[in-house]
């Protein structure tokens, strides 16, 4: 993020007393909800979200985040951040999941789930086509000496001073893994919250069903957009910045993300099943 | 022990922008409320200053929290700010006219958890890192809110959903002609995230000046308000829209005139780059 690329200071040690804290928080949240709701779907959509969340917030994981020293050819992955590259993947996953709303969670899940791995296959394709063809760069992991899938040895193709670049393979299929992550939880999220919306909302505001979706669909994608954002940028937060993919050493650092995730969700999940619960 | 990458020296203390920022916005969203009173739109652009108020101070608070060099990009900051903004902004329209500070208390409760996870269950710590996520997502709220008031003349929640289209004269109610109803949310979302975050993602650096960014953020956020003013025509009376489109045009262009008379003053001077400044807590 500077000239001087300081490096943060989060350590992969997991604070206890934090954690015990956090999850905490998380069951006054939902019992809270449950008493303020009741067991309807309501709370069933709490549980959705959080479910929804947490898929998000493991699956940028598995997504290879490069940021600037990518860009420069100095260590492996995808040259952007992962809140650009999570959102990206994301939102392709959520708006093709949208579509298929209508036929079912199960299959609007998958849709979503289809959507953003797909979004993150073609990224991860053309950005080794431009390190080979355009920078001339072969693709290698300074993390494993081989890698875990092809079994292809990596240190002979790595330059000397760098932490690796390109892509190498096991990255690339993880990034399509955290795709399809990102988009099934995206998904999830909007469609728990559409169910809401459309059941509550024409009591709430005195409207047809008919009139009141276009309401209900932006409510609900809006929240997915945020909470989706939100999640990502915890993840990010607990890898501080880069990862290779599932290979990578910071990759154990999840149990913490996905405490972090499903309390962000539960607490923006809440709010936004009051606006037509309360 | 985080080391502290980029210094703050000199110029408007941070505190004070956060108090100035919060209060500048908090009122200037009120003011929109002069709608209501006098029955006409025409003090709908208050929301878009309201924006620019808020957006100055967000640009700061991002420049206070990316300098412990959060390793994951400016650009996420931002779009931490306007996920947790949204979902208490949204929630907040609700209560009428208590909306905009019903908006601050919640975004800062949301802001608390979110700063809470990050800081301490995943094991950021950074000692700015609560008190920022908090002003994010205030920030986030306030900026949302104040599109929401500029595009269609009131924050509240009845408002921002009930549109009307005139058919052969007639005029009709109709839900998708809104603020909510044509996501136009989304795309005041992005406005203000891109806005948000730009002005110190772009200053950056050993020459960084804080009147050089923070005249940046107000040109980002009158750009945003050309755009949105824009988008607030089909919505409010043309009258009023056309209000709005010339205070932003003429906030942007003195903005963006002053910052590029500031960048050609510092582009002359080469700060002597000092040893990184190590800070211990705080």
């Amino acid at each position: 993020m500077s000239a001087i690329g300081a490096k943060p200071a989060a350590g992969s040690a997991m604070d206890m007393t934090a954690t015990i804290i956090g999850i905490i928080i998380l069951l006054v949240i939902i019992a809270a909800t449950y008493f303020l709701v009741g067991p309807g779907m309501a709370f069933m959509a709490l549980i959705g979200v959080i479910a929804g969340g947490i898929l998000i917030g493991f699956g940028v994981h598995f997504v290879p985040v490069g940021g600037a020293p990518a860009a420069m050819g100095q260590a492996p992955g995808i040259a952007t951040g992962v809140a650009m590259l999570a959102a990206g993947a994301g939102l392709a996953g959520l708006f093709g999941g949208a579509w298929a709303a209508e036929l079912g969670i199960v299959v609007a899940t998958v849709t979503g789930a289809v959507g953003g791995g797909l979004m993150m296959a073609i990224t991860c394709m053309f950005v080794n086509f431009i390190y080979v063809f355009g920078m001339g760069i072969p693709s290698a992991s300074g993390k494993v000496a081989r890698d875990p899938i092809t079994g292809d040895t990596q240190a002979e193709f790595k330059s000397q001073g760098t932490e690796g670049h390109g892509l190498p393979f096991v990255s690339y299929v993880g990034g399509v893994i955290g795709g399809l992550f990102g988009g099934a939880g995206g998904t999830l999220i909007y469609l728990m919250l559409l169910e809401v919306y459309t059941e509550e909302l024409p009591g709430m505001m005195n409207a047809l069903p008919g009139q009141i979706l276009p309401i209900a669909v932006t409510l609900a994608g809006i929240f997915a957009i945020g909470m989706f954002l939100v999640n990502a940028v915890l993840a990010a937060y607990n890898i501080t910045g880069t990862i290779e993919g599932p290979h990578d050493p910071k990759f154990k650092r999840f149990p913490r993300a996905i405490v972090a995730s499903a309390i962000a969700s539960a607490v923006c999940g809440m709010v936004a099943i009051m606006i037509v619960a309360l | 022990m985080t080391v502290k990458v980029e210094k703050i020296e000199g110029g408007i203390p941070h505190n004070t922008i956060m108090v100035a920022g919060l209060i500048a916005s908090v009122v200037l969203v009120y003011l929109t409320y002069a709608n209501v009173l006098t029955g006409t739109q025409y003090f709908a652009f208050f929301g878009g200053l309201a924006t620019v108020a808020a957006l100055v101070w967000g640009s700061h608070t991002i420049k206070h929290l990316c300098s412990y060099g959060i390793g994951t990009g400016v650009p996420s900051a931002g779009m931490m700010a306007f996920g947790s903004g949204v979902i208490a902004m949204l929630f907040a329209t609700k209560y009428g006219i208590a909306a905009p500070i019903v908006a601050v208390i919640l975004a800062a409760v949301v802001g608390a958890i979110l700063g809470y996870v990050a800081n301490n269950v995943l094991n950021m710590k950074i000692p700015v890192m609560i008190v920022s996520l908090v002003e994010m997502a205030v920030i986030g709220a306030l900026v949302l809110m104040g599109y929401a008031a500029m595009m269609s003349g009131s924050f509240e929640l009845s408002a921002l959903t009930t549109g009307s289209v005139s058919i052969l004269g007639l005029s009709l109610p109709s839900y998708q002609a809104s603020f909510l109803g044509g996501a136009l949310i989304a795309t005041a979302f992005m406005l203000g995230g891109i806005a948000i975050q730009h002005p110190f993602n772009a200053c950056l650096g050993p020459s960084w000046t804080q009147d050089r960014m923070l005249y940046l953020a107000a040109e980002c956020g009158f750009l945003s308000m050309i755009a949105a003013a824009i988008m607030s025509m089909p919505l409010i009376s043309m009258g009023a829209a056309l209000v709005s489109l010339f205070v932003a045009v003429i906030g942007w262009y003195y903005t963006y005139a002053k910052y590029i008379e500031l960048s050609k003053r510092d582009a002359f001077s080469w700060l002597d780059s000092k040893p990184i400044p190590e800070v211990e807590g705080q």
